[in-house]
């Protein structure tokens, strides 16, 4: 093997690509280079930069094909509006969420994409409108609450209980969870020792632990690294075809090719 | 001309699915069908990911054969699966063309 075919295939490694199908990638892009008798640096680019690539092509195998069944409503706004005294931060939102479909709410810092969430969530009262919505629900603020003196497995435990789950179950599917995020939380660390990235995960995590039917996503991946990041957005497709619904806030434009529909927020102020 | 790049990634697919139904191929000879039929240069960095996505989605399904000069290639076949999406596809790709041959027509009555 050249040094592109290892620096290929470590990318790949690196990235979370399974070791047997990672060799089998490898060797077939030499294959096809040899093809059409080419180096494979001149036809695919840098290894790294191609590694990349294709896994998040790959990853974007889960898209359903030309539409497809949508399942029940999950979320629905109906003329939702928000002001604070005098100041109209938004009005006139309708957003429908089904199950099995990824929505994403995006417009400029300050549009309120972020308060708009909160109101799907209930955490935040609307001025007008109506919400409808499924009973259970995950909801992952931006960075914010977990809580600093207690470890992850104390989180696991916690937000289990509060959602009538057993210590056990709770820490062994938080910690499952975790891993799918490549993260193996340490026993006894604290959350305010994690990394801004790792708080993430674990929000992310919390937000998933008692399998809700919708789930609420403010920009979650602040503090990824490029791994993390694709890992996410498969997870996040993960949870669509197990028929969950999600709503993202985010501001990443290419972000938008995994998703069903998208809230243009700034559009409509 | 050579279509540009953002367009060429949304119609890859449709392209790719209608070549295979023609003829089983591998990816070299695709490229130069792409290129032949004036669609466009598609480099091998788009070519061959956007080829195990379709065998990913079961839309393809490769078979590897010798070759006269050189290593073994992967051919590509379209399977029942794929049929069904490059016929759903062609649907939407007539909606479109017709959607555009609208708005360009009119424009050129205006030019008049």
């Amino acid at each position: 093997m050249s040094g592109w075919d290892h620096r290929f295939e470590a990318e790949l490694l690196r990235l979370g690509v399974q070791p047997g199908r990672a060799r089998q990638l490898t060797e077939e892009t030499a294959q096809q280079a040899a093809e059409s008798a080419a180096e494979p640096d001149g036809l695919f680019g840098p290894a790294h930069l191609y590694a990349r690539h294709l896994v998040s092509e790959l990853n974007t195998a889960a898209l359903p094909l030309s539409g497809g069944e949508k399942g029940q409503v999950r979320l629905r706004l109906t003329g939702v509006g928000k002001r604070y005294r005098r100041r109209t931060v938004f009005t006139g939102v309708d957003l429908e969420v089904r199950s099995g479909e990824v929505a994403a709410i995006v417009g400029a810092n300050g549009c309120g994409k972020s308060t708009l969430l909160r109101i799907c969530a209930g955490l935040t009262r609307p001025s007008t409108g109506r919400i409808q919505r499924t009973r259970r629900v995950g909801f992952v603020p931006q960075d914010a609450g977990t809580a600093g003196w207690l470890t992850a497995d104390e989180h696991f435990t916690l937000f289990g209980a509060a959602a009538g789950m057993a210590p056990r179950r709770s820490r062994s599917t938080g910690e499952h969870l975790a891993a799918r995020l490549a993260w193996r939380p340490a026993r006894r660390e604290l959350t305010q020792h994690l990394s801004g990235g790792t708080r993430q995960k674990l929000n992310l995590v919390l937000g998933e632990l008692h399998a809700p039917d919708l789930l609420l996503l403010d920009e979650p991946y602040q503090g990824f690294d490029q791994g993390t990041y694709l890992d996410f957005w498969k997870q996040v497709l993960t949870w669509r075809d197990a028929g969950r619904a999600v709503v993202v806030v985010t501001h990443l434009l290419h972000d938008l090719q995994n998703v069903d529909q998208v809230y243009d927020l700034g559009a409509v102020a | 001309m050579t279509i540009s790049r953002p367009w060429l990634h949304g119609f890859l697919d449709l392209c790719l699915l209608a070549m295979l139904r023609e003829k089983p191929d591998y990816g070299y000879g695709l490229a130069q069908r792409l290129a032949a039929a004036g669609v466009a240069d598609v480099p091998g960095g788009t070519l061959y990911p956007a080829l195990l996505r379709l065998e990913q989605q079961g839309l393809a399904e490769p078979s590897w054969h010798p070759s006269e000069s050189g290593p073994r290639r992967k051919y590509y076949a379209i399977t029942p699966a794929g049929r069904d999406e490059l016929n759903a596809q062609v649907a939407a790709w007539e909606v479109f063309r017709g959607g555009i041959d609208v708005l360009v027509a009119a424009s050129t009555e205006e030019r008049r």
